[in-house]
């Protein structure tokens, strides 16, 4: 670790030289932390709000299928990506809900005209096949090469006003995809809300993306060649 | 499920405060020598000049006090929520999109009926108790997302920091270009105040004679990390400037106030700094007039219009709705200064409407509401630095702001398509939420680890394009549709023009170009501009000038028209460059209040 963190006793002993200061500084406390909610972390049995067993089940395949643990750190299921959608789901317009199930259906539904059997019992081979065909839209650029065109703002044609919905509500940003297939549309979703879920938490933030920002700094140090010093982080020259 | 505590705040003990504190001061609780409407930085700034010098003020502010200990969540992490930062089910931003289609007012639309609050696109679960209602605050006419917050402080609870000096080429633009006209003062007016500001208050920053974006008298400024020096110097080939941004924090710490102390590197300002490194008007402006003792500020305080003295033709005081009791009363002061934030102080001065004053208050020439402007915002690029790519992340926003690239347009040279300019903001490195693994195809382990790969070495800049002040794009009174407190709403007549759209395409073109000579990887360049209004840096609506015939103000923000009545905002401001205007509004402010405590000191008002 090349950032000189400051503990938090120091930081407070530090700011503590004007009157009132430690009054200020309520989230340098533990206060928030030991209200801290246990949805992940914690191996607790899910207590489900909208999923049944067997679709709880399914999507906590499914998400660890998008991102599974391998050897730096442990998966979505682990992260307890499934308990959060529970959530999200529960909290969704009835009719996004609706179609989120639907989606889930029709792709258990496509595991089984395929290969005899639902999403949960299929092998890696298996599992590897069905997602490499919902995703493959993926690597297909939806939109013309845009370099050139011009910006037309006010001659467009008036659209219908449209209202935007998604099932991960105020983080989700506007959805540019194009209407498509129902297990395509259903795939970009929840790979949408699995990587919401995933690196958002503790798994995600601290064992797989070694995060390290969120901290108490005396200096923040950036790359060492503004120090006159070859950087280590990127081999960059003074 | 366990309750979710991260979006309880409680704010029982504020808003008692805040009711009592309303009902206890009345009108007759006075007297005041100069009222000043808004907390914001224009209302904070006001407040702060005038109670330091002992002139007794009352600060109405439409919104509640601010419990800032409890209500600034700085360091939370998502996972100590299990929404993980969406905001409550019964809450819902406008997106985008849905700016550009529904009709206005954006709050009626049936299918927002199921949600008790719909905020502009800014409400998030940290901004949600602070943005206004739309479904309280409708706005007609063209689109426009127009970011309100009624709470003490306003919008700088939760501003980008981004602190910019104006410099001779905003001020003397038409000089320049021959588009339209100058400021009626030039920078070296301001400049002395944007010292004073910058000492008082903190600003980061470094030194670097460019006349497009004056220096100032800075704290330590905040570094680049890797992705960022590599980009630095990879634009410098092309005679670009890559500098750390220049913030209202402070880094150093400020010997003049116990509120605040030197920022500590967390990055999460946005959500207001606990420990007031951030700039912030209630700990950095409020709080210190208040222990003053000359300040008295009264919360809940809708201010519907000046009152007019028939008989002297200035101004009595200005007429307050209660925002809880709806109980109108007029408070009485020698002074009104508004502060309510340029588009709702000009609100207020339309809606003063009298035999002598028809059309408004300050309006004889008929420009009040006129030459709206703003940043035009949405073309950027992003790609990944390959000196980074597939390395260990390091701690890359640990900082309040990212680096800055001042405008580079037609400052020395002449761009053939368009006039003015625009900058870039915008860094890289590894943030804590991965917002690029949504541009990444696959699933699996490959998906997992190529995330992991590009994290650390993604960069993105985003333009700010000046908007040219046009006469035509303007707000007035709607003629039907009121707030919730029964006051009349803006209209808006606000498009783009030629000019910015020609702008708005060169800034994708250079975005691309620079992620090109710095060897980006999949760069990303998008093209369209944000909605009208999503800067947040509205100006002008009461323009400065020597005319009255055509201009609002005069050169020290004081309306032509009634000698007593002031704007503090950026209201007055002729056009807006490129710079965010905060830092502007702060500096131009102590500039009015210099000039009105010497007109109070030899009697004068
Ligand atoms: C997300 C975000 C990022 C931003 N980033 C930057 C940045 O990087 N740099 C920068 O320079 N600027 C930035 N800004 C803009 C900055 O916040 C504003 O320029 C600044 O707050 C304006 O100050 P003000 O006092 O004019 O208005 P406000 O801060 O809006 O304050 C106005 C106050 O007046 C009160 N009020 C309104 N109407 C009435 C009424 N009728 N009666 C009584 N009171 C009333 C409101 O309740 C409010 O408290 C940002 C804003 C946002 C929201
Ligand atoms: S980075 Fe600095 S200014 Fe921002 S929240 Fe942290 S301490 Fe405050």
């Amino acid at each position: 670790m090349t950032t000189r963190a400051v503990s938090r006793r120091a930081a407070l002993r530090r700011i503590g030289a004007g009157a009132g200061a430690l009054t200020l500084l309520p989230f340098l406390s533990d206060e928030g932390l030991a209200a801290f909610v246990h949805i992940q972390g914690t191996k607790a049995a899910p207590s489900l709000k909208v999923l049944s067993p067997s679709q709880y089940a399914t999507l906590e395949a499914l998400v660890e299928a998008i991102i599974p643990a391998d050897e730096r750190s442990p998966g979505a299921r682990e992260a307890r990506v499934a308990d959060y959608f529970d959530l999200v789901l529960s909290e969704a317009q009835p009719s996004l809900k609706e179609e989120w199930l639907a989606g889930l259906a029709a792709f258990d539904a496509e595991a089984t005209r395929r290969f005899g059997k639902p999403f949960l019992r299929l092998d890696a081979g298996q599992v590897e096949a069905l997602l490499t065909d919902v995703s493959r839209f993926e690597a297909v650029k939806t939109k013309p090469e845009e370099t050139a065109r011009e910006v037309t703002r006010y001659d467009q044609p008036t659209q219908k006003p449209v209202l935007v919905e998604g099932l991960l509500g105020d983080v989700s940003r506007f959805d540019p995809d194009r209407p498509r297939p129902p297990l395509e549309a259903f795939f970009a979703t929840t790979k949408r809300a699995t990587i919401h879920g995933y690196y958002t938490s503790e798994i995600g933030i601290h064992k797989e993306l070694r995060y390290k920002g969120n901290q108490i700094l005396a200096e923040f140090q950036g790359c060492l060649t503004q120090d006159g010093k070859d950087c280590p982080h990127c081999g960059q020259k003074a | 499920m366990p309750a979710d505590p991260t979006l309880d705040v409680d704010l029982a003990a504020v808003t008692d405060e805040s009711r009592k504190l309303s009902a206890s001061i009345q009108p007759r609780s006075g007297p005041w020598d100069v009222i000043v409407v808004g907390s914001g930085a224009a209302g904070g700034m006001t407040a702060f000049q005038l109670a330091m010098a002992g002139i007794k003020v009352l600060m109405l502010e439409a919104g509640r006090m601010i419990d800032h200990r409890k209500e600034y969540r700085t360091m939370e992490w998502p996972y100590q929520s299990p929404r993980r930062f969406r905001m409550p089910p019964d809450h819902r931003p406008i997106a985008v999109a849905e700016y550009n289609f529904l009709d206005r007012p954006y709050g009626n639309n049936p299918a927002y009926d199921k949600y008790k609050k719909v905020t502009s696109y800014a409400g998030n679960t940290f901004t949600r108790n602070w943005v206004v209602n739309e479904k309280e605050h409708p706005t007609t006419g063209t689109q426009y997302s127009w970011v309100r917050a009624r709470v003490l402080g306003g919008k700088t609870n939760f501003w980008g920091r981004g602190a910019l000096r104006y410099g001779p080429l905003q001020f003397k633009a038409a000089s320049h270009d021959g588009y339209d006209v100058d400021w009626p003062i030039s920078y070296e007016d301001v400049s002395p105040y944007y010292d004073k500001v910058d000492v008082l208050l903190g600003c980061s920053g470094t030194k670097e004679g460019l006349m497009q974006v004056p220096d100032g008298i800075f704290q330590r400024p905040v570094k680049l990390n890797c992705v960022e020096v590599h980009f630095k110097r990879a634009i410098a080939k092309m005679g670009r400037h890559y500098i750390p941004g220049r913030a209202g924090v402070t880094t150093d710490g400020l010997l003049n106030s116990k509120y605040r102390a030197r920022c500590m590197g967390r990055g999460r300002c946005g959500r207001g700094c606990d420990i007031g490194a951030a700039f912030h008007s209630p700990t950095a402006l409020v709080y210190p007039a208040r222990d003053s003792g000359n300040l008295t500020i009264r919360p809940y305080s809708v201010v519907s219009e000046v009152l007019l003295d028939a008989g002297t033709g200035r101004a009595a005081g200005v007429r307050v709705i209660d925002a809880n009791t709806r109980e109108v009363m007029d408070f009485k002061a020698k002074v009104v200064v508004l502060g309510a934030g340029t588009l709702d102080s000009t609100r207020i001065l339309l809606n003063s409407k009298s035999a002598r004053h028809p059309a408004g208050l300050g309006n004889s020439s008929g420009l009040l509401g006129c030459y709206l402007s703003e940043h035009l915002m949405g073309p950027r690029g992003s790609g990944f630095i390959p000196v980074r790519i597939g390395t260990e992340p390091t701690l890359d926003d640990g900082r309040p702001v990212g680096p800055y690239i001042p405008r580079f347009r037609n400052v020395t040279d002449k761009h053939p398509d368009f006039i003015r300019g625009y900058h870039f903001q915008g860094g890289g490195g590894a943030y804590e939420y991965p917002g690029m693994a949504h541009d990444l195809p696959g699933f699996g382990k490959a998906f997992k680890s190529s995330v992991r790969k590009y994290y650390p070495a993604m960069i993105s800049i985003g333009g700010f394009g000046e908007v040219l002040p046009r006469k035509e794009n303007r707000v007035s009174l709607d003629a039907v549709v009121k707030d919730a407190w029964g006051i009349p709403v803006l209209r808006f007549d606000f498009r783009f023009g030629d000019n910015d759209l020609k702008m708005a395409k060169d800034m994708a073109d250079s975005a691309e170009e620079m992620l090109k000579a710095a060897g980006a990887e999949a760069i990303k360049i998008e093209r369209d501009p944000l909605p009208e209004g999503w800067s947040i840096h509205e100006i002008g609506t009461a323009r400065m000038g020597d005319d009255p015939k055509t201009s609002v103000t005069d050169k020290f923000c004081r309306l032509h028209d009634v000698s007593n009545v002031y704007l503090a905002d950026a209201a007055p401001f002729v056009s807006g460059g490129t710079q965010n205007t905060t830092w502007s509004i702060l500096a131009m402010c102590w500039r009015t209040m210099d000039h009105l405590k010497e007109r109070m000191r030899v009697g004068d008002v």
